[in-house]
């Protein structure tokens, strides 16, 4: 490969040439899953690097300890986009009063459910490193109603 | 009612999670109500978790996944989901003022002539070696000397109109997809489309970032060369006048040329001592460089102005090889162009994820 734009290697059957190397640029990106940790919690952040055409949309959702969302709003902002491949997260400091209520709502939901106390920081920081997403959107329960109109600005970008 | 945004700040980073969460607490410090601007962080392949970092305070994270693809080709992803008008590109080691990013917007609502605004660098940056205090005022130098109007995008916070940074054809990824000169490649390209791009140095940023003797003297040699092979030198320097690379080298040919002829000198009068046309070609190039001398003398002070000096001589220097070295590489290779695989790529058109790199829509041509 010529880093500096030398134009011998493209001279001769440009086509062929040219198919083989994105085929081998797309073998070397089909890479094994990679693990990431956090501090003392070890946890897994499955991304498969596969060719894809499109990136891949996630969405956080940060509801901080004692913090109601309807599971109704929430629901109804993600039904717009149910044809959509998005992964959704669902970081809660302690257990929700509702959470039976939001899982039912946004079943396909991924929910963690950090220690009482953490911070809604620790709480984005510990959703990243379990979303697959390659395009992310971090949402805080306070401010759900603008992340509706985020949220789908960003699936439909 | 949800307020309508009118900023998205843009931060590139790659790898630089020591500076950017000073980075990113600068931006969210903002006099800019938080609610009037999304923050969007673009992470190229980092291996140290500076995604998982920038989402402690982003909205909105892109993660580039395969190799480095260089600070051109991250801005222009991030700038693609942008949702505002008016797109803020911060480096990854460059602390914002409080009012940096709203008086840019005001500045951008205000006056409708102008595309962008760039900030320049606080006379104060971090790092308290001497390389890093030497090359933050070099640049704060070229800034204050071509205030104004010019093309010097490559500043670490610019603040540009969407319409005009889509319309000139983005950041060129294609060719610069690891080198820093991106910010001058727009520039001319902004500059020559008839887009005013106004260069305030009251608007300030502080860096963050420790820079070593050979780290400086690769950036300067690699960005002149660059700016040689792939830009054009006058071109550039037409449009971007206050970048490092035209502040090293303005006074270069006068002090090459003296060289020159008190080398012919000492071999054609016997009599004429060499030292003492050593001290000659020295005095000259201390006088072309004065006013550098005493701008770093009035910020620093005389002690840091004569210690700086056989530095900023030996940076000279090695700003004039690498414009040598760009332009035998022009002769010799022409232009640069992405490896061939991404040609490759580019070329069967496959659709994926992250995006094979673009050409810029408009043509770019260098000349001398």
């Amino acid at each position: 490969m010529s880093h500096f734009g030398s134009d011998e290697s493209l001279n001769t059957d440009r086509p062929a040439q040219a198919h083989a190397f994105a085929d081998a640029v797309v073998a070397d990106r089909e890479l094994p899953t990679e693990l990431v940790q956090l501090g003392d919690l070890s946890l897994r952040a499955k991304r498969p690097r596969i060719s894809r055409q499109t990136p891949r949309v996630s969405l956080i959702v940060v509801l901080p300890e004692h913090h109601v969302v309807s599971p109704d709003r929430l629901a109804e902002r993600l039904r717009g986009h149910e044809d959509q491949e998005i992964d959704i997260v669902v970081a809660c400091a302690g257990q929700p009063t509702n959470l039976g209520a939001l899982q039912r709502s946004i079943g396909e939901a991924q929910f963690i459910l950090a220690p009482a106390g953490t911070s809604v920081e620790d709480l984005r920081e510990l959703a990243m490193r379990q979303v697959p997403g390659d395009i992310v959107t971090l949402l805080s329960g306070g401010l759900l109603q603008e992340a509706g109109a985020t949220a789908e600005m960003s699936m439909s970008s | 009612m949800v307020p309508r945004r009118a900023l998205s700040v843009i931060v590139a980073v790659r790898n630089n999670a020591p500076t950017l969460v000073r980075v990113l607490t600068a931006i969210l410090s903002s006099n800019l109500p938080r609610d009037r601007y999304e923050l969007i962080v673009v992470d190229d392949c980092s291996t140290d978790g500076s995604p998982e970092l920038a989402a402690r305070y982003a909205d909105t994270i892109v993660r580039l996944t395969g190799r480095k693809s260089g600070a051109a080709y991250a801005r222009n992803r991030g700038a693609e989901i942008a949702q505002t008008d008016v797109l803020a590109f911060v480096d990854a080691d460059a602390m914002v003022q409080p009012d940096t990013l709203q008086r840019m917007l005001m500045m951008l609502s205000d006056r409708s002539s102008i595309d962008a605004v760039c900030a320049g660098h606080h006379e104060d940056c971090e790092p308290m070696n001497l390389v890093s205090q030497y090359r933050n005022l070099l640049l704060r130098f070229g800034e204050r000397r071509e205030h104004g109007t010019n093309g010097n995008v490559g500043s670490p916070c610019a603040a540009i109109r969407r319409e005009a940074f889509l319309s000139a054809g983005m950041y060129d990824e294609w060719r610069f997809e690891t080198t820093p000169v991106e910010g001058i490649e727009f520039g001319t390209r902004l500059s020559e489309a008839g887009r005013e791009v106004f260069c305030s140095k009251d608007l300030q940023v502080t860096l963050l970032r420790r820079w070593s003797l050979r780290a400086f003297c690769v950036e300067v040699c690699h960005r002149s060369a660059l700016v040689a092979r792939s830009l054009g030198y006058q071109r550039a320097r037409r449009a971007v006048p206050g970048d490092l690379v035209f502040t090293l080298s303005r006074p270069g040919a006068p002090v090459f040329a003296a060289l020159c002829v008190a080398a012919f000198s000492a071999a054609f009068v016997p009599r004429l001592e060499v030292s003492l046309a050593i001290a000659v070609v020295i005095l000259g190039a201390i006088t072309l460089n004065l006013r550098e001398y005493v701008y770093f003398a009035k910020v620093r002070g005389i002690a840091f102005a004569i210690a700086v000096t056989p530095l900023h001589f030996f940076m000279q220097a090695v700003s004039g090889l690498g414009l040598c070295a760009g332009w035998v590489l022009r002769d010799m290779f022409g232009d640069r162009a992405p490896d061939a695989a991404t040609q490759a790529y580019a070329e069967v058109g496959v659709d994926t994820w992250p995006p094979v790199p673009r050409a810029p829509n408009i043509a770019v041509t260098a000349g001398r």
